[in-house]
């Protein structure tokens, strides 16, 4: 009885940042595009981050940004990732990020962004072609 | 004027004649309100028969003070034009008062950032990396002194943003600086948020636990109520709800849902209405849909009137006054082609001026994108001084009364806020509709039906489901960027003012806050004290947490160092 | 690439030495039904039934994951290491899933003595994912002292887990009374605990009567396990100690007499069932894939000139013959 393969998408977000009314509804719509989606809530740390994603064998971590954090929680987040040996794990980030970080953030290990306002179906072909294979 | 030379374009457009003539045929495609509401093709005198204009919707200034709350409204006084600001560290967020000050800004408004609002000290671990980029975090006295140096508080109306419980520690901090500088806090004009129990909805449910919120959030009611005449001791949030993605009808409900509770706990602690009524007042949204915002506001001024007297027995018609101040709609504004932007806070901040406003606040069109540039605090600024002193909207009170088509929208919303408000009691009421998740669960359901319509093309919004362009790579006016010495410098100070002040002073302080907190007292007076001997937020806030049962510490790592 | 070339032998040595990351990859082939996952488990299995197993189920806001959260508190203080499986529903619609549970246990993700995996019913019906019963037996052999499994719904046909786990808690409400009563005869079967959360609320008094008459229906034997009514409010902590309690007095029950054999055998019948079913399904099929024979099969039933009785007694025939 072949299974069909699902995608498993841990949703985070990271440090104080209260806003997450985007990533309720961001996990609601990528759990109606067929993918199994874990809900981490607020006040994450990015090792507790990590580890979800180790126990859970996430294909996708994303964590949504809307307090001016990216920069400061991005590298720490890439860092456990790479520590832990994630390295076939997709970051992707979204939220309040301004046009001129994307370049720094896909730097220093982000896969793609998809900042507030982006409509649901990019992000699910996105990783629907960039989540690997199994 | 040189010649101008228009490039050649890199690519010569080829117009689609048929997308042209889809253009110009194209009409309305939701004969709906935002909120939806289906709406006529016109309405007319017949819509308003029988209508009894004394009973139901009265001049401005009187009962039930559907047009305004002022008989003259702005030919008296303009509205405040106070745009928040809160950006780095004290001293960061007093540069940009200056300077908006110095550009016109008519009210001082300063907003607390994550860290302040969870209680935290600009040294806590969890707050180190964040401090000061979201708005600006107050640890003690000498950054409440930094950052109302040189301000006249007697003259100046000066509205303190933090709406978690830690509004009471920001009520300390500014009362305790104020006294030190021989200021009489009766003088005292401005307000404070102070409305724990809706913040919950923001985040911050660890400092924000319900019993708590209302505890402290009357503590601070109860002591401007006796202390400060002049001063507004809540701004209930309905705001922060209606970014929730909920509708305007809902945003009225569940808003004076949440008011009603602070409400009955102050008359229960025997205040009587007509004490503390007149200075109660709320923050309101204004949304894109500018027809719904003014009924919006003209139902919500009918509804609370009505409420204060019928409900409340308010006898004092300044209780029964719905006095408020309008934030535009963050939540209606978008990264993509964000110059657009200007324009939605336009529209929205003419729908608030419309309506009466007593205090508007309009959005930075970087809303989406970051921190409020300078460029961009002052073009929000400008929008309002377009509105005030070029459009003439000013001149007449509610201007859009009468139009039946507004008294109808009216009447609409306030029905159906009506209806909800009978929803919320068969739940069981607004406390219990909070502890059980009801409400969690409706800003869920109304969030993602948003979002729908959106995917859907139910709902259009420019520059993302209909005449988009490339993704952006510049922001127009810049980003704005909190200086990494900020928040050093401010972990800095605050790590020496805990090294060097006088110890046992501090500890009798926190003392005696711990047992007015333990034995049901106001804690107000206490923390004012503790404040002048330099007890930091996260002293205050822990000292009252663990007298009312909570661990010291909201994220859990710190201990009572008493 | 999911580990392509590491050996069983590697992988089962990984695992017992508390490598997380190729436990939480196994799991995931286990839920894919994975034949490389079944022959690990077939080396795993001998270090597994060592645990104590706990099942909590119950209504959708009855409060399980606060009582989830408690439990595993004190099954760590008491120096015990905790596994969690939390079940959710997945979309019939879309075939995705919202896996909520772990947010409120979350916090415990920092403590190497807690595994938490959130798995999605994929559509199997009984409460349970298909492959909760493997990731029992790898929470088993990883070590985990205790392995709690979280299902979703109280409905009678809800009730896998009763015969996987050991010791089974029904978290009911106040309010809800009617469904309590319609349940009657088959609540006996359900379980060893109802656990009666958020009862500070209204009804809590009613609710406890209507349990306590069903319980008194039915007669028990000398030394039968009566189940336990408990009533806590997972808010506060109030009760959780009795709860506790009542879980070990449970267990105590089994390990004391024949029940545990008789729990064992349960678990163990319903698990050869299972993979029975699986097997046999994936066999056949497998035999008739790429030979067109199953639509065609499917063809001449919808054409009326067969019946799916016939064509299964058929596809048996041969391949029984065959092997």
């Amino acid at each position: 009885m072949a299974e069909q393969k699902k995608i498993k998408v841990v949703i985070s977000k990271v440090g104080l940042d209260g806003h997450d009314r985007g990533a309720k509804v961001v996990s609601s719509l990528l759990k109606e595009a067929g993918m199994e989606v874990v809900y981490l809530g607020m006040y994450q740390m990015p090792e507790d981050i990590i580890r979800a994603a180790i126990d859970e064998d996430a294909d996708v971590i994303g964590i949504s940004y809307l307090s001016g954090e990216h920069l400061v929680f991005t590298p720490k987040i890439v860092g456990e990732m790479k520590k832990h040996g994630l390295d076939d794990v997709l970051f992707i980030a979204g939220g309040v990020i301004p046009p001129e970080d994307i370049p720094a953030l896909k730097e220093m290990g982000v896969s793609e962004i998809f900042v507030a306002g982006s409509l649901t179906e990019p992000l699910v072909e996105y990783i629907s072609s960039h989540v690997r294979k199994r | 004027m040189g010649q101008i030379n228009e490039s050649e374009p890199e690519n010569s457009v080829e117009v689609n004649w048929e997308n042209y003539l889809k253009a110009y045929y194209a009409k309305p495609g939701s004969a709906k309100t935002w909120s939806g509401f289906d709406v006529k093709e016109i309405y007319t005198p017949d819509d308003r028969e029988g209508k009894d204009y004394d009973k139901e919707i009265g001049n401005a200034g009187k009962y039930p003070f559907t047009r305004g709350i002022h008989g003259n409204m702005f030919r008296g006084r303009y509205w405040t034009r106070r745009e928040v600001i809160g950006i780095g560290s004290p001293a960061d967020t007093h540069e940009r008062m200056k300077l908006l000050t110095d550009h016109g800004g008519s009210g001082l408004n300063t907003i607390a950032d994550i860290t302040y609002e969870m209680g935290l000290d600009a040294d806590h671990p969890w707050a180190m990396s964040e401090v000061g980029l979201t708005g600006v975090n107050i640890s003690h006295i000498k950054d409440m002194e930094t950052l109302t140096e040189g301000i006249p508080l007697d003259k100046v109306s000066w509205s303190l943003i933090t709406a978690s419980t830690v509004a009471s520690v920001t009520m300390a901090q500014y009362v305790a600086v104020a006294q030190n500088r021989g200021y009489d806090i009766e003088e005292l004009r401005g307000s404070v948020q102070n409305d724990p129990i809706h913040f919950r909805y923001c985040g911050f449910r660890p400092a924000c636990p319900l019993d708590l919120s209302i505890r402290l959030g009357c503590d601070v009611m109860e002591y401007c109520t006796r202390n400060m005449p002049k001063w507004y001791y809540t701004t209930v949030n309905l705001y922060d709800l209606r970014e929730q993605g909920i509708t305007a009808p809902q945003e009225v409900a569940f808003g004076f849902g949440i008011a009603m509770i602070y409400i009955d706990e102050l008359v229960r602690r025997g205040l009587s209405i007509d004490e503390f009524g007149p200075r109660f007042t709320f923050y309101v949204s204004c949304h894109i849909d500018l027809f719904e915002e003014v009924a919006k506001i003209r139902a919500a001024r009918r509804l609370w009137a009505r409420l204060m007297k019928e409900k409340y027995g308010a006898k004092d018609p300044r209780s029964m006054q719905f006095r408020f101040a309008v934030h535009t709609a963050g939540c209606s504004l978008v990264p993509q082609q964000p110059l657009n932007n200007i324009v939605r806070i336009s529209y929205e901040a003419l729908a608030a001026v419309l309506a009466g406003v007593q205090s508007l606040h309009c959005c930075s069109y970087d809303e989406p994108i970051c921190l409020p540039t300078e460029k961009g605090h002052l073009q929000a600024l400008r929008t309002q001084q377009i509105l005030a002193y070029e459009t003439g909207v000013c001149n007449v009170a509610d201007p859009l009364g009468g139009s039946y088509y507004v008294e109808e929208l009216t009447d609409k919303i306030e029905q159906e806020a009506i209806k909800i408000m009978k929803q919320v009691e068969d739940v069981g009421g607004m406390k219990e509709a909070i502890r059980a998740e009801w409400l969690d669960r409706e800003f869920e359901k109304e969030a993602l039906k948003r979002q729908k319509e959106i995917e859907e093309g139910e709902r259009l919004v420019v520059g993302v489901n209909i005449f988009t362009s490339g993704p952006e790579t510049q922001t127009p006016l810049g980003v704005q960027r909190i200086p990494s010495e900020s928040a050093r410098t401010q972990i800095e100070e605050t790590q020496e003012l805990k090294r060097t002040r006088d110890k046992k002073r501090l500890k009798d302080r926190i003392k005696q806050l711990r047992e007015d907190a333990e034995e049901g007292r106001n804690v107000l007076p206490a923390m004012i004290e503790a404040t002048k001997a330099f007890a930091t937020t996260g002293e205050l806030m822990g000292t009252v947490r663990m007298a009312m049962g909570y661990p010291y510490d909201p994220m859990n790592i710190l201990e009572c160092p008493f | 690439m999911f580990l392509p070339r590491e050996s069983i032998e590697q992988t089962v040595q990984k695992i017992l030495a508390g490598d997380r990351r190729t436990a939480g990859r196994l799991i995931t082939r286990l839920e894919d039904g994975d034949e490389w996952g079944k022959e690990v488990m077939k080396s795993l299995f001998p270090r597994t039934g060592r645990a104590m197993t706990l099942g909590l189920t119950g209504a959708g806001g009855s409060g399980k994951s606060s009582l989830l959260n408690h439990l595993i508190q004190r099954f760590r203080k008491m120096g015990k290491s905790v596994g969690v499986i939390a079940v959710d529903p997945s979309s019939p619609f879309s075939g995705g899933a919202f896996l909520g549970d772990r947010i409120r246990i979350q916090h415990h993700t920092k403590d190497d003595g807690v595994y938490i995996r959130s798995m999605a019913s994929r559509g199997y019906l009984g409460g349970l994912a298909r492959a909760t019963t493997e990731v029992l037996r790898l929470m088993e052999a990883m070590g985990f002292d205790v392995v709690m499994v979280e299902t979703l719904g109280a409905g009678q046909d809800e009730i896998d887990v009763i015969r996987l786990v050991q010791t089974c808690l029904l978290v009911i409400t106040p309010g809800m009374g009617d469904e309590i009563q319609a349940l009657k005869a088959g609540i006996m079967e359900i379980g060893d605990i109802f656990v009666l959360n958020k009862s500070d609320l209204d009804g809590a008094t009613q609710a406890l009567r209507s349990i306590e008459a069903i319980l008194s229906l039915k007669a028990f034997k000398e030394g039968e396990w009566k189940p336990k009514v408990i009533s806590t409010v997972a808010t506060s902590g109030e009760g959780i100690n009795d709860l506790v309690e009542g879980i070990m007095a449970h267990q105590d029950y089994l390990h004391n007499s024949d029940a545990m054999e008789r729990a064992a055998f349960q678990r163990v019948e319903q698990e050869l069932g299972l993979i029975f079913r699986d097997e046999l399904e994936r066999v056949i099929f497998k035999g008739l894939r790429g030979t067109g024979k199953k639509r065609r099969y499917i063809r001449s039933i919808i054409e009326g000139k067969s019946d799916p009785y016939t064509i299964v007694e058929e596809i048996l025939g041969t391949f029984l013959k065959r092997e």
